[in-house]
Parts: C-alpha cells; sequence; structure tokens
C-alpha cells in the first residue's frame, strides 16, 4: 500500500518543476530577471534596430554570467531564422501598429501586447499569445475560427512558408468549421464552398494557411478539373495532415450496390470527385460503359479516390458453377454486371483445344453414353468433324476404308449392320463422328451399291429437292425422283 | 505437325510474353483490355494397328469363334477374300497441343462508341498431329470487328460469333441492332459469308473433312434477323437464319425459333422454346421448362424433344433422323448451412424409327439419374460426391466419383478427383471399367497472372475374352498461363482504400 506522504513528497518536488516549465517556456527565467532589465529592448535589440539580431549575444550574458559574479550560463544566439509560417516583422509592425492604434484611440502597443497576458507583471512573458493579437486586430472569434480574410494578416500560405517542417505541420490544430458534419458533403457549409476565395483570390486564405494542392489530392480525383484545386500550390509536406476519404451517407444503404448504377444516370460527375474509372472497373467487366468511359482514369496530378473491392455475390458458393443455369438465365442481366461473354464462353463455346471446364472431370470416359441420346446439344458447341471425328480417327474409331474392305471397327459386334437402321436414325450424329457418307452410300444409293432406300418417316422430297437438288443427286444422280 | 509449325509454336510460346512487355506502352494512347490463355497439354495412350492373317491359319477358341493363334478375335467375313482382319495394340500415341488464345477489346480511338474486338487462337501439337481433336489449323480468327455503340444503334463489322437459341454462327460479315429502349425491344439483323457450325472455320477448310468426305466448293452466305422483347416480367425473342450455296443458290439451310422466358412470380420462371426447319418442313429441337429458385433450394421440371440438325450440302437428313421426347426434373437443396444435395432423373423415347428389323433388337428408350451432394467441411475444404447411373439405346454406364477441394484463398484452390466408370456399350464387342484419379491446382499469382494445372490417370480395363482385350490407360497432363493485360482502366492497385458501409479503411 502506498504510504501517505509519498503523494505529498511527489507533489512538492513536481509542482515547481511544472511551475519553472510553464515560466520559462524558451528556457529563459524572463521574471528571474525582471528587476535587471526595464525595457525588452536592452536584450532584444533586434525588435528596435534593423541591423541587430532580435536575440542577445554571448557577450551580454557573461557581462553577469562569467562564472564569478554568476555561474557560467551557456547560451549563443540562434543564427538561422525561426521555421514560422507567420509574416511578422518586429520593426515594420512597431512602425505602423503605433499609429494606427493611436488613430483608434488607444494606446500604441508595447512588447508586451502580444508576449504578456493582460494584467500580469513585468516579465512574465510568453511565445505570442495570439487571443490578445486577435483582441488588437479587433477579431472576436477563437484563433481557428477567424474569418477568412483575417488569416493573411499574420500568416503565409503553406507553400510560402518554406522553412515550416512537417512536424509543425502536423500539429497544426483542427478548425471547428472542419468538424461540422456538412463539411465534407457538398453545401454552404461544405469545404468546397468554403475554399472558395473572394474577390480576385480563387482560394480562400483560410484553406492555403494549412494546406496546399497536394494535400487536396489525397481524396479529389477530379483534381486537375477543379480550378480551386489547382489554385492552391504543389507542396508535398502538406501530406503532412492526412485526409480520410469517407463514403457519402447514400453509399451507406443497405441497396446501394444494386441501386448505384440507376442513381449515377447519366449523371457520372457526381462521382468523379472520389471516383476514377477504375473504381468501376474493379467490379464491371467488359467494355466500359459511357457513365464509365467519362470518368477519368488514374493517373499522375489526381487522387487514386475510391478503390472498390470487388465482392462476390453471396450465391456464389463453392459449387456455384454447377447451378449457375437457371439462375443465370434467370437474371441474365445482373450477371452481365460482372461477367462478359468471354467469362460464358470460357465453357460454352465452339473453339476445341482450349479449355475443358465445362464437361466434369471424367466425363471423356462416359461421353458415349452422353452423346448417344444428347444428354445435351453436343453439336451446339462442337463440330463433330473437326471434333468428334479428328480424336475418334487417330484412336482407330473412324471408318478408314470403304465398308467391307475389313476395316471394321475393333470392338464392334459383328452383328451390328444388321439392325444399325434403328441406330443410325436415332443417334445419326454418333454416326457422322466416324463415318464419312460414303459409308453409307455402300449400300444406300440408287445409282449403286445394294439400293437400299435410307429414306424415313417425315421425309419430303418435293421439298428437299427444292431446297437443295444436290443432296439429292448424291445417290440419285440426274434422275431425282418426285412424287 | 500442322501446316504452320514454324510459326505457330514460336507464336504460341512468345506470344505472351511479348505481348506483357510490349502491349502496355504501345496502346498507351487507347483503353484496351488483352487476355491471353496459353495451354500446354499432353495425353498418350495406345493407338491400335489393323492386321489381317490368312484365313487358312485362323484358329476356333473354344466357345469364341475364329481367332488368330495368339488369341485376337477376327472378322473373317468382309474384305479380301481369304483373309481375316483384327487390330493389334498399336505404337503409344502422344498429343501434346500447345494452344495460345488472345482475347482483344479496344476503345479510345478518338469516335466515342466505337470499340475493336478480336478474339483469336494459335495452335499446334508438339507430337502427333491429330491426336488432340481440333489442333488444326494453327491460326484461327474466331471473332475480329469493329463494333460502333451509339445509345440506341449499334454496328458491327467484321467476323463475329452470334449465339442464340440456334446455336453459334460464326460469318464475315455486318450486323446492326436497334434499341427501342422505351419499349424494351430490339432488333438486329445480319449478312455475310458463313462459318461452318460451332467452330470458327469455313465449310471449304480441311480441318473440317477428317475422312475425306464431301464438302461444299464455297462459303455459304448467311442472313438472318432476332427480334428481343424483354420487360421486368418476360423475355420474349425470335430469330431466322438463312444459309444459301451462292455456287448453285440452293439453299443449305433455313430455320427459325422462337423463346419465351415469363417470370410468374419473383421466384418462379417459366421458360419455353421451339425451332422450326423450312428446308426439311418440320418441329426442330423443343422445350417447355418452370424453375423455381429460391436462396435454400430450387428445383426444375421440363419436358423437350430433341430432333439433330444436318445441313442440306450432306445427306445426312435424307436417312430421316426422328426425334426423342422427354421429361426430366432436377433439384437442389441446402439443408444445413454448406451441404447442398442435389438430384436430376430424366427419361427419353425416340419416335419410330420405322427401321427396326427382328434380327437385331436395339432400345428406343432409356433414363439417365443422378444424385450428388457437396459439403464444406470446414472453412477452406470442399468434399464431393456423385452417383449417376443412365441406360438406353447406345451405351449405358454408372459412375461413381469424388473429390476434396481445397481453397486456402480466394486466389488459389487445389483439388483431388477419383471416380470409377462402368460403361457396357450396346454395339460393343466388349465392356469395360474405367477408373481416374486427377489433381489439379489453379493460383491467381497477381491481378494479371493466373497459373493453373491438372494431371490425371485414367485406367480402362477391358473385358474381352480374347487377346485384343489391350487397354486404353491415359495420362493427361495440362499446364494453363493466363495473363490479362489492360491500359489505365485495368492496371488497378490492390484496394488499399475500399469504400465500405459505414466509411473508409
Amino acid at each position: 500500500m502506498m504510504p501517505r506522504w509519498l503523494p505529498a513528497l511527489l507533489a512538492s518536488l513536481l509542482l515547481p518543476l511544472a511551475a519553472a516549465a510553464q515560466q520559462r517556456p524558451d528556457g529563459f527565467d524572463h521574471p528571474a530577471h525582471a528587476k535587471l532589465f526595464p525595457r525588452c529592448e536592452t536584450c532584444h535589440v533586434g525588435a528596435v534596430r534593423p541591423d541587430a539580431s532580435i536575440w542577445p549575444t554571448t557577450a551580454s550574458c557573461e557581462s553577469c554570467h562569467d562564472g564569478t559574479i554568476e555561474r557560467r550560463v551557456r547560451w549563443s544566439p540562434r543564427s538561422a531564422a525561426v521555421p514560422t509560417n507567420l509574416k511578422f516583422d518586429h520593426l515594420v509592425h512597431r512602425r505602423s501598429a503605433g499609429p494606427a492604434a493611436s488613430r483608434a484611440g488607444g494606446a500604441p502597443p508595447t512588447c508586451g501586447s502580444c508576449h504578456q497576458p493582460s494584467g500580469s507583471g513585468w516579465m512574465t512573458t510568453r511565445r505570442t499569445i495570439v487571443g490578445q493579437c486577435l483582441d488588437c486586430h479587433k477579431l472576436p472569434a477563437e484563433h481557428l475560427a477567424v474569418a477568412d480574410t483575417a488569416c493573411s494578416t499574420c500568416h503565409l500560405s503553406l507553400v510560402d512558408a518554406k522553412t515550416l517542417p512537417e512536424s509543425r505541420i502536423k500539429a497544426f490544430g483542427t478548425p471547428p468549421s472542419h468538424k461540422d458534419p456538412g463539411f465534407m458533403v457538398k453545401g454552404l457549409k461544405g469545404h468546397g464552398a468554403l475554399a472558395k476565395g473572394s474577390g480576385t483570390i480563387r482560394v480562400s486564405a483560410s484553406c492555403s494557411t494549412c494546406h496546399a494542392r497536394d494535400f487536396c489530392l489525397s481524396c479529389h480525383v477530379n483534381a486537375p478539373e477543379t480550378p480551386l484545386i489547382q489554385g492552391l500550390g504543389p507542396d508535398a509536406r502538406s501530406l503532412a495532415i492526412k485526409a480520410e476519404l469517407k463514403a457519402p451517407a447514400t453509399h451507406r444503404s443497405a441497396d446501394f450496390d444494386r441501386r448505384h448504377g440507376t442513381r449515377i444516370g447519366a449523371r457520372a460527375e457526381k462521382c468523379s470527385t472520389c471516383h476514377t474509372r477504375e473504381s468501376c472497373t474493379a467490379c464491371h467487366a467488359g467494355v466500359p460503359a459511357p457513365a464509365v468511359r467519362a470518368l477519368a482514369a488514374f493517373g499522375p496530378g489526381r487522387a487514386a479516390g475510391a478503390l472498390v473491392a470487388r465482392k462476390k455475390p453471396v450465391n456464389h458458393t463453392a459449387n456455384f458453377g454447377e447451378k449457375h443455369g437457371p439462375v443465370a438465365s434467370a437474371a441474365a442481366r445482373s450477371c452481365s454486371t460482372c461477367h462478359v461473354r468471354t467469362t460464358c464462353l470460357e465453357c460454352h463455346r465452339p473453339d476445341a483445344a482450349r479449355t475443358s471446364g465445362f464437361h466434369p472431370t471424367g466425363f471423356l470416359n462416359r461421353h458415349p453414353s452422353a452423346a448417344y441420346a444428347r444428354e445435351a446439344s453436343c453439336s451446339d458447341c462442337h463440330d463433330s468433324r473437326q471434333f468428334c471425328a479428328s480424336c475418334h480417327n487417330q484412336a482407330g474409331m473412324t471408318s478408314s476404308r470403304l465398308l467391307g474392305t475389313g476395316a471394321n471397327y475393333p470392338d464392334a459386334k459383328q452383328t451390328f449392320l444388321f439392325g444399325h437402321g434403328q441406330t443410325a436414325r436415332q443417334g445419326l450424329e454418333s454416326c457422322d463422328s466416324c463415318h464419312a457418307e460414303r459409308d453409307c452410300l455402300t449400300c444406300h444409293s440408287s445409282v449403286g451399291g445394294r439400293r437400299f432406300n435410307p429414306h424415313g418417316p417425315g421425309f419430303d422430297p418435293n421439298r428437299l429437292a427444292r431446297k437443295n437438288p444436290q443432296m439429292c443427286a448424291a445417290c440419285h444422280g440426274l434422275n431425282i425422283p418426285r412424287r | 505437325m500442322s501446316r504452320l509449325p514454324l510459326v505457330a509454336l514460336p507464336a504460341a510460346l512468345l506470344l505472351p510474353v511479348l505481348v506483357a512487355g510490349l502491349a502496355p506502352e504501345a496502346a498507351e494512347a487507347q483503353g484496351y483490355k488483352l487476355r491471353l490463355d496459353a495451354r500446354y497439354q499432353s495425353v498418350s495412350f495406345r493407338g491400335v494397328d489393323l492386321d489381317s492373317i490368312p484365313s487358312t491359319s485362323v484358329v476356333q477358341l473354344s466357345g469364341q469363334g475364329p481367332a488368330t493363334p495368339d488369341g485376337f478375335a477376327v472378322d473373317c467375313g468382309t474384305g479380301t477374300p481369304g483373309y481375316c482382319y483384327f487390330y493389334r495394340p498399336g505404337n503409344r500415341l502422344r498429343g501434346q497441343p500447345l494452344t495460345t488464345t488472345a482475347d482483344l477489346t479496344a476503345w479510345g480511338f478518338g469516335v466515342r462508341g466505337l470499340t475493336i474486338r478480336a478474339s483469336g487462337r494459335v495452335a499446334t501439337d508438339l507430337a502427333d498431329r491429330t491426336v488432340w481433336p481440333g489442333s488444326e489449323p494453327a491460326v484461327v480468327v474466331t471473332e475480329g470487328y469493329a463494333e460502333y455503340a451509339t445509345e440506341y444503334l449499334t454496328g458491327r463489322m467484321g467476323r463475329q460469333l452470334i449465339t442464340g437459341r440456334l446455336g453459334y454462327q460464326g460469318f464475315d460479315g455486318a450486323r446492326a441492332s436497334y434499341r427501342f429502349d422505351g419499349a424494351g425491344v430490339e432488333v438486329a439483323a445480319f449478312g455475310g459469308w458463313g462459318l461452318a457450325r460451332a467452330v470458327a472455320l469455313p465449310v471449304t477448310s480441311p480441318a473440317l473433312n477428317p475422312l475425306d468426305d464431301y464438302q461444299p466448293r464455297s462459303r455459304q452466305l448467311l442472313v438472318g434477323a432476332d427480334v428481343a422483347w424483354r420487360h421486368r416480367a418476360f423475355d420474349l425473342r425470335a430469330e431466322y437464319r438463312r444459309e444459301v450455296d451462292p455456287e448453285v443458290d440452293y439453299f443449305v439451310s433455313e430455320r427459325a425459333a422462337a423463346s419465351a422466358e415469363v417470370h410468374l412470380a419473383p421466384k418462379l420462371r417459366v421458360a419455353g422454346g421451339a425451332e422450326y426447319d423450312f428446308a426439311n418442313g418440320w418441329w426442330g429441337t423443343a422445350e417447355a421448362s418452370a424453375t423455381y429458385t429460391d436462396r435454400r433450394w430450387y428445383g426444375t421440371i421440363e419436358a423437350r424433344r430433341y430432333r439433330p440438325f444436318f445441313d442440306l450440302w450432306t445427306i445426312w437428313g435424307a436417312f430421316s433422323p426422328v426425334p426423342f421426347r422427354s421429361v426430366r426434373g432436377s433439384a437442389a437443396i441446402e439443408p444445413v448451412k454448406g451441404l447442398w444435395i442435389r438430384g436430376q432423373a430424366e427419361r427419353y423415347q425416340f419416335d419410330p424409327d420405322e427401321a427396326e428389323t427382328p434380327l437385331v433388337s436395339a432400345e428406343d428408350r432409356g433414363w439417365r439419374a443422378q444424385i450428388g451432394a457437396t459439403a464444406a467441411v470446414a472453412r477452406q475444404w470442399t468434399l464431393e460426391a456423385g452417383l449417376r447411373s443412365e441406360f438406353g439405346p447406345g451405351a449405358s454406364s454408372r459412375t461413381v466419383d469424388g473429390g476434396l477441394t481445397w481453397r486456402p484463398s480466394e486466389r488459389t484452390f487445389f483439388a483431388a478427383r477419383a471416380g470409377t466408370l462402368d460403361r457396357p456399350l450396346e454395339f460393343r464387342f466388349s465392356d469395360s471399367k474405367v477408373n481416374w484419379v486427377a489433381v489439379s491446382g489453379d493460383v491467381e499469382l497477381s491481378d494479371r497472372l493466373r497459373l493453373a494445372s491438372d494431371i490425371g490417370w485414367f485406367g480402362e480395363e477391358r473385358r474381352r475374352p480374347d487377346a485384343a482385350a489391350f487397354d486404353l490407360n491415359q495420362v493427361r497432363v495440362s499446364t494453363r498461363l493466363i495473363v490479362t493485360l489492360g491500359s489505365a482502366a485495368d492496371r488497378l492497385p490492390r484496394a488499399v482504400r475500399p469504400v465500405t458501409p459505414g466509411g473508409s479503411q
């Protein structure tokens, strides 16, 4: 258990340190020297003389801190300019602020007007107390909430504040306007409207003080087409402030994915702020629609925008391929959102030697039974000659000589010929995959062979002779009979 | 080897590499999508050799008829008198087709609505050229057309492929369509020089005539028209195609088809269609079906009639092919999450063919049935099993197969399958049994690159009593590389900031 006296001890040790830190923000204990220096200019000569530094010299400190009168201190004035985005100049301010205050009926400002809290004692100095600057300049608002035109009174734009490091930029405060729910969307309170400058100034100073064009490119795909953004100078340091791209409220509705096409309509410019063409093509396959083509492609000078992750519909489960037929035919338009005809033709296409995705593994082994009584319409995708016969030919399954010359199929039943008529009429497409027409004409021709009549039910000789007598001439020569 | 081996082989090998390296810069001014699919396959099996012996050398095997002294059953009834014929096991045949398919779509030529599309393949066989079907000719252009599309009018010019109820039809010519968006109606008309059915080659191509059959001397002229009326509740379509041989001005084919699909309820759809062959004057294939699709189950019942179709430049239609009629149903249900059970059955019967003979009895009806299940046994593992049986004219079979799929990520899967098949064929001397084992893998290496491979062994056991019971054992290997390229519109970085409900990430 903690002793009761411990908190008191810690407090007694730490409070003075905290107070010292509060009183000596720049390391120099101004109040301790209050009785030595009646005027600020004694040390800060640069505030009144243009040829002098604002910082005291080492010698001026050593006049007391020489190791004899007082202990030595280590001090050397800064040689480089302080990184800042202020365009403040002590001499200029001193010359101009005094007459201005007099005209307004007030007292001329002193150093303490900016560096000393109102009503505090001599030498209770601070870094610039911004609130007191605003009071003198009659700006009744919080520092980050002042009117747009006021920023440039004291501040350079970020692009011009070249010495300001990214760490300082990152630490910039957030103006109250940025926390307004309407700030990120279009409207009077939207950042686009607020960013518009007045008069000949294109971009408001309130934006350019903290931001540069690179910052806008964090989100804005349409940066090249947006004059406001182009009005800002480029500066990579502006990326020290992170922007967060948020989806608009409309995107959060459950049916947004399904309805966004209708919402867009032909007005793709509504989407062009956050979306490049890649946002669409991440999901939408095929030739881009006009609305997609109207969007800019990702490239230099514009943001990548909202990059959309493609998601499978919930019904696309592992075995969806097997059941997609009914779904696809019931809602083909839905499929065409993500799939193009090429996707379908991967399996459903009249092109052999390509892929084997349509038929399941092992189909080759059972394809005879599927083909004899067309389980599916094989000829929709396969040419029986190029596809079937070319393979059967090499496997020794096709007729390589005229029938009856000893080249019967090696696995054929020898009695098959006697009952082949029924089989042929039932599965003529299967016959075609192994036999040439001349095989049949060995017997079925009126000009030779055994002159067996091959015509069966439904045969209309007159109609066929009218449509294409060449077929008739193959067996009948020029004497095509008419009924 | 194919006729253009010196061109086809390097092209098939190097095309994906060259285009991958050069195309993005070369086509920078336009938008384009290019997909290259290079596939190497290997299959090997033992062939057969025709042989003969003098009939005086034939021996009688006990209970099996005439045979060679070493046990091969012979056919002495045909061929040269005094000789009997039989087949011996031949050399091992090997097919190694190498195919590269390219699909290109390009736009942005300064004319809004203008698109160029091309699809074709380069193929060659590194081994025996006819073992693998369709590896000739070496270069095939499946599609290659320019399309100009406005809001209502679309025009195409070049080699194109139309798909419809009448099947795939390629042609070199023009097609124009007009949409009446308000009414949901689209009309289209096309015409040109046709290609053979179901293949992107003209009917005059030697590749379509491996058996040295009759073949037309010139390509047919094709004209046709489609009309579609699409409504929220229905989809009606009609199409007409006519092909004429310009040399003799006779018909090659003249057909029309109509189809309808009506959504009677949100989940209930009825559909039907029919084809009519004007040349033969008869109805062709037709069907009617009703489908109910729910989230956890779906089912279809269908009545169909199938009738083969032949071009009039062949004589096959003169042999009066007869149709068959069938009734079939299929259903699938997910009784518990991750488990799908499927079933399908069909019964069919051929129309009277008037060719029955008392000498041989042949089947004129048959049935098919199958049942299967897919189970997601774990998040990354899927197990499948199926049982299938069929009996009908020409063939019957009984199949049991199963497989296991491991999908460690959206971009990767590995699978193994095995099965066994009994396949008695009605008109064959021997029955056979086939067993197989296959493994496959598919990996999307990046957004642009996908690699797939599979290897399978198929062992066939022939049940015949003589020495010709040799096997048709096969080993099949396939490796596939798919490269997808595109201009700015396709070069997608990974989605680092996806827009999701609730804001960005």
